[in-house]
């Protein structure tokens, strides 16, 4: 019941991996380069939509490798995986799979901010990954470094565009060609690895750096402006060699909720789960810190680092005289490292040892690998269309840290799209966008495209103006029946079980709101029940149900005949019961937002020299964002209401937004090729 | 603000496909299919929407499905009575309870569709008192359902309701511009007090109070965030609530409130700018002297010009200067520019050549220095007053006189002598004509309407904190959400909050490491 298959042996891998070598095709759909969250997402999800994908990696067995913390999920990131999911993704089920320890965070906060969180086995979030991708129908796995990226000169009438027409490998003079090709590089564009005074080139430890000349093409070919960010992850350290007892012990939920719509149990029972420990600083690493700052070149630099998941350097020096939290994380059910989460650092290795046992549960700790911090290239993301394609070059798409993001989940959620759209691109159906009033993902892509970065770019709730509509539990009614009926990148078993779930929700809450009751006749059925109401008006059981300490199952043994039928949705239903008020309340910001969003604006406006009454200012503004929709432009700093109204008048629209814009561009004789190619497909079984 | 009046444009798009099949530009018909039916306003909003000043009637008007229920509330209507349409009918004018007489006057009743926005409208016809006016918008107010207009949104749901022409949206735009001007003027006014201050300080804490309770909802499972931040938010909002509440009833408004037209007096120093004021308001109101940056704060006061009623200011002359005192001067001369509804600018004539051309660019190029504050100068909210005729030989005088009267590009120009009183009835006779146009807009110089919107938006904001109380202990998000939809309302009054802010906050006050 767990997932369709399990993960494939080793053996069967290397079996795979090796067909995958003699490449079997010269041209596909779509071409994903990078094996991280935000590539297999995307290849997985463009072979899902229907394209022929390939995946290019440089090392086959990191494909799917946790390379920082061993957890996915947590507070506005576990939304992500949840969403991710819903739309068919990998990290959700792979999460159920490898989750070592599951916890639901802010459980006392209120269901809208829930936050699904597991610790990871490295292993088999690897295995799961890897055999999900390998036995993908239509997906290709290659390992080669990849040379170039091809791109069309620019189109002499539109200075500037190009389209993407494949990639060149290391040691292979042949090309492969590609419609799209979806770029997942995370830390390796032009990555610089640092630890002590030391610097080497590389986006990972161990990992070959990659080639110079994708960063060129995209910075000198394509023109796209660029920016440069930091991060850095901790030392891993030898289980044995720390004191638990000396730290605080965190044990999980005792029944783990897995992350996927369609999973009801994780592979870990509740049982076997490993428990977390948490310490604090001392005064001595404050000290350690101080003293081996000059030792610190990553340190030094004023390169931009994440505010809120920052090196404990940078911890001790913006707030000093405070302990600081240091979680003990379990790498993997037999695994003998520790996870130090909190304690990112790229002072001299011997300086790190020094540092870590100055904490009393580390006083004897060996360090298995030292941390580091890497700088790398992102490209601002204000260059990209909602639906992550480069807006001057055709084809191309971009996910994850490349983006500017931090997180895994962010990265998957980027890729999964990027994927989406890349595959849509090539077999000539029109983009799709998601609005952040109807997920996460909208949210997240929103921020992105429409006020860029400035520092890596992490989820949190406090980001989604409609937190109380997106909500982990209903993830699948936002975006599963979406992601099939106009999206297509969600299987017929999922379809079937949301579309079963949206009903017996539906039919649920009818029931509920049919049964009405006096207050005096509740209080007889239901003992106990605190009630102010007017003893003579009447309270449907859905009413009933928003009351703090009324929960399903009591309704439900009141009324077995009509409520029992549904006890298995009790918990969503009594959330549905408690939000509706609000979520109502919101409906109708959601629903201008929405039509904004269907309004889109042409990419190539000029804004300079439209004839309407625009200050100069707004005409800057809107020249360097090219915003997409007019529901965009509305939020754009220093764009007035009056900006705006004149803007209608170049105002595109359809019956799904964006849909048929970028094809605009296209030659024809493509188009008549894409016709045909739309026929094989309807005319395929499905 | 802003989301309201987008709210309204979008609509306004929808309309435009829905009844204009054909004749619009090629671009705008592809737009908005597939909207949902049902687009009405669901807000009741009124407005008073004659002029100030002297005036014996003023109307006030108000549209929306709540208008019917206003109409009764505040007439004295029972159910069934509705007046016939379109006739006005003299009735005792009350608060919403029906409690206390406000005024007696006129009311006219406009079933939809038959009314100038299509929707159910209503007018009152009520006397022209500051008095009688703000009480009746305040009644208003307190009528569930209803709130303040927008810049243009009367016209705006015209324009949805098909009423207006294709041809009169192209300024819509314009339109929109011009009341969010005048509504920013208005608001910088009253913000510029300690009625500003006031709010200001208030989102100040509610921000903080956001910032807190989105900390401990995205951080406090990782991080070090004591359980008593909340208690904090806690005590906050019950202080701000509380001061709100306390503010909402206190009829003192603690401020006179300067009504008239602002017209403010401005132009680099020497130019005569305090004997304009001296020779306005016939008595030696300001000191003049020889020396240049003679007045330094600014000084004020009412007059009436042809029976409207104007609030003149005199200002420091626009200079750089050493001294601390002249500097804040004149940083409060360019202040008061920026929130006049008409500005004078002075020029010494002798500064100016004799070649008209050349004298234009001076001008001009002088104008924008002086206006620089203001986002687009509006040539029409100002008027070029040329002192010192008298220090001109006659032939000179009379020369340019005639080239200013044929130039083009420039704002009115008038050349006077404050000494000789030369040129001063001409003057006279074209302030008094901005001065009634300004009067004849609802929007300039009547702080009752931004007092009621600030009323409406306090309200809003109340109600959302009672959201954090209840929810606190048993969902903070749904809690965060009143928190949100506070600043939100006290944000259309002080300015929008983004979640980009609230971060900041969050980031400097805790050290999230996770």
């Amino acid at each position: 019941m767990l997932t369709k298959k399990r993960p494939l042996p080793w053996s069967v891998l290397s079996l795979l991996s090796r067909r995958a070598a003699h490449l079997a095709r010269q041209q596909y759909d779509v071409i994903v380069v990078g094996g991280g969250h935000a590539g297999t997402e995307a290849a997985a999800a463009a072979a899902r939509v229907g394209a022929e994908t390939l995946l290019v990696t440089q090392k086959i067995q990191t494909i799917g490798a946790l390379s920082c913390n061993p957890s996915l999920g947590g507070v506005g990131k576990g939304q992500l995986v949840k969403e991710v999911d819903a739309l068919d993704g990998l990290c959700g089920r792979a999460g159920d799979w490898a989750g070592i320890h599951f916890t639901i965070l802010n459980r006392k906060k209120g269901p809208a901010v829930w936050g699904p969180r597991a610790q990871l086995d490295r292993q088999r979030y690897r295995e799961f990954i890897q055999s999900e991708l390998l036995s993908t129908p239509r997906l290709t796995v290659l390992e080669g470094s990849v040379e170039e990226l091809l791109v069309t000169e620019p189109n002499p009438e539109e200075p500037g565009h190009h389209r993407v027409t494949g990639i060149r490998l290391a040691n292979r003079s042949q090309p492969i060609t590609a419609s799209s090709v979806v770029l997942t590089t995370g830390t390796f564009l032009s990555g610089a690895l640092f630890m002590g005074q030391t610097m080497s080139p590389g986006g990972r430890f161990g990992d070959a750096p990659s080639s110079a000349g994708l960063s060129h093409t995209l910075r000198e070919r394509l023109g796209l402006r660029t920016g440069r960010l930091r991060t850095g992850t901790p030392p891993r350290i030898v289980k044995d060699s720390v004191d638990l007892c000396q730290a605080q012990l965190h044990l999980p939920d005792t029944h783990p909720t897995p992350f996927s719509f369609l999973n009801k149990h994780t592979r870990c029972k509740p049982e076997e789960q490993l428990p977390c420990h948490l310490t604090t600083t001392t005064p001595g690493v404050e000290r350690v810190v101080k003293e081996s700052l000059h030792l610190n070149c990553h340190i030094q630099q004023d390169t931009k680092g994440p505010r809120y998941c920052p090196s404990i350097e940078s911890r001790v020096l913006r707030f000093p005289g405070r302990s600081h939290q240091v979680w003990l994380e379990p790498e993997g059910l037999t695994s003998d490292l520790l996870y130090p989460q909190g304690l990112s650092m790229t002072m001299p290795p011997d300086m790190q040892l020094r540092l870590i046992r100055e904490i009393p549960a580390l006083r004897r700790a060996e360090i298995h690998t030292p941390g580091y911090g890497v700088q790398y290239d992102f490209v601002c993301p204000t260059q990209l269309s909602p639906a992550l394609q480069v807006k001057s070059t055709q084809g191309l798409f971009l996910a994850g840290q490349i983006n500017g993001t931090t997180g895994y989940e962010e990265a998957a959620a980027q890729g999964l799209w990027a994927g989406v759209n890349a595959a849509r691109w090539a077999l000539s159906l029109p983009p799709v966008a998601l609005s952040r009033t109807e997920s996460y993902i909208g949210v997240l892509i929103d921020d992105l495209v429409c006020r860029g970065v400035t520092e890596p770019y992490r989820m949190f709730t406090s980001r989604a103006e409609f937190r109380t509509s997106l909500r982990p539990d209903n993830a699948d009614l936002r975006l599963t029946l979406k992601g099939s009926e106009e999206v297509g990148c969600v299987s017929s078993l999922r379809y079937r079980e949301a579309v079963r779930v949206r009903d017996s929700l539906q039919d649920a809450l009818a029931a509920l709101h049919a049964l009405a009751l006096s207050t005096n006749k509740w209080r007889n059925k239901l003992p106990g029940l605190q009630m102010s109401e007017n003893k003579n008006t009447l309270v449907t059981a859905g009413e009933l149900l928003q009351y703090n300490h009324v929960t399903f199952e009591m309704l439900a043994s009141v009324f077995p005949e009509s409520l029992s039928p549904y006890t298995e949705f009790s918990q969503r239903l009594k959330i549905e019961a408690v939000y509706k008020p609000y979520c109502d309340m919101q409906k109708k910001e959601i629903e201008r937002i929405q039509r904004e969003e269907n309004m889109s604006l042409p990419q190539d406006l000029d804004y300079f020299s439209l004839p309407v009454s625009l200050s100069q200012e707004v005409r800057e503004i809107l020249d360097r964002v090219r915003p997409s929709t007019l529901g965009s432009a509305t939020r754009l700093q220093g764009i007035t209401p009056a900006a705006v109204v004149n803007l209608l008048r170049y105002v595109h629209g359809t019956n799904a937004g964006l849909k048929g814009r970028t094809h605009t561009n296209q030659p024809e004789q493509k188009e008549e090729r894409d016709e045909e190619r739309c026929a094989t497909k309807a005319s395929l079984p499905q | 603000m802003f989301s309201f009046v987008c709210r309204g444009i979008m609509r306004a798009a929808i309309h435009t496909r829905r009844i204009s099949k054909g004749t619009l530009p090629g671009r705008l018909l592809s737009s908005c299919d597939g909207v949902p039916a049902g687009l009405a306003d669901a807000d009741t909003v009124f407005a008073l929407s004659s002029g100030h000043g002297r005036c014996g009637v003023a109307v006030v008007r108000v549209s929306g499905p709540a208008s019917a229920t206003a109409l009764r509330c505040m007439a004295g209507l029972t159910r069934s009575s509705l007046p016939p349409p379109r006739k006005a009918l003299l009735r005792c004018i009350t608060d919403a309870e029906g409690k206390e007489v406000l005024d007696r006057g006129l009311v006219l009743w406009f079933p939809a569709p038959h009314s100038f926005t299509g929707e159910d409208s209503v007018e009152f016809h009520i006397h022209g008192g500051t008095a009688v006016i703000t009480a009746v918008l305040q009644a208003l107010g307190s009528v569930p359902g209803m709130r303040p207009a927008e810049a243009g949104e009367f016209t705006r749901r015209a324009f949805q309701a098909g009423k207006l022409g294709l041809t009169e949206v192209e300024g819509l735009g314009d339109l929109i511009h011009a009341e969010t001007e005048a509504q920013r003027r208005q608001a910088l006014r009253q913000m510029s007090g300690d009625l500003g201050r006031l709010y200001q300080n208030w989102s100040h804490k509610l921000k903080r109070c956001l910032a807190h309770v989105e900390a401990f909802i995205d951080f406090s499972e990782d991080e070090l965030i004591e359980d008593g931040v909340l208690n904090q938010v806690d005590t906050s909002v019950c202080n701000l609530q509380a001061e709100m509440e306390r503010h909402l009833k206190d009829e003192r408004k603690g401020e006179r409130l300067r009504s008239g037209v602002q017209v403010v007096i401005a132009g680099a120093t020497n130019a005569g700018k305090s004997s304009l004021l001296n020779t306005l308001c016939q008595r030696p109101a300001a000191i003049v002297s020889p020396k240049a940056g003679t007045t330094r704060d600014i000084v004020e006061t009412a007059l009436d010009i042809g029976g409207f009623p104007i609030l003149l200011s005199d200002t420091a002359g626009l200079r750089d200067s050493p001294d601390v005192v002249e500097r804040e001067g004149v940083r409060r001369a360019r202040e008061r520019v920026e929130q006049a509804d008409l500005t004078l600018v002075v020029v010494d004539c002798a500064h100016l050549l004799t070649d008209a051309q050349q004298a234009v660019d001076v001008l001009q190029t002088h104008l924008r220095s002086v206006l620089s504050s203001q986002e687009q100068p509006e040539t029409d909210r100002c008027l070029l007053v040329l002192n010192k005729s008298d220090l001109l030989p006659e032939c000179e005088r009379q020369k340019l006189d005639r080239e200013m009267r044929r130039v083009s590009g420039l704002p009115p120009v008038c050349l006077i002598s404050c000494h000789t009183n030369d040129g001063l009835q001409d003057f006279l006779t074209v302030l008094h004509s901005s001065v009634k146009t300004l009067c004849g807009d609802p929007l300039s110089g009547a702080p009752t309407l931004t007092q009621a919107r600030h009323r409406a938006h306090l309200q809003q904001c109340v109600a959302a904190l009672a959201q954090y109380k209840r929810h606190r202990d048993t969902d903070l998000a749904l809690a965060a959400e009143g928190v949100r939809l506070a600043l939100t309302s006290l944000g259309r009054i002080t300015g929008r909050v983004g979640a980009e802010e609230i971060l900041d906050i969050i980031f400097k006050d805790f050290c999230i490491g996770k």
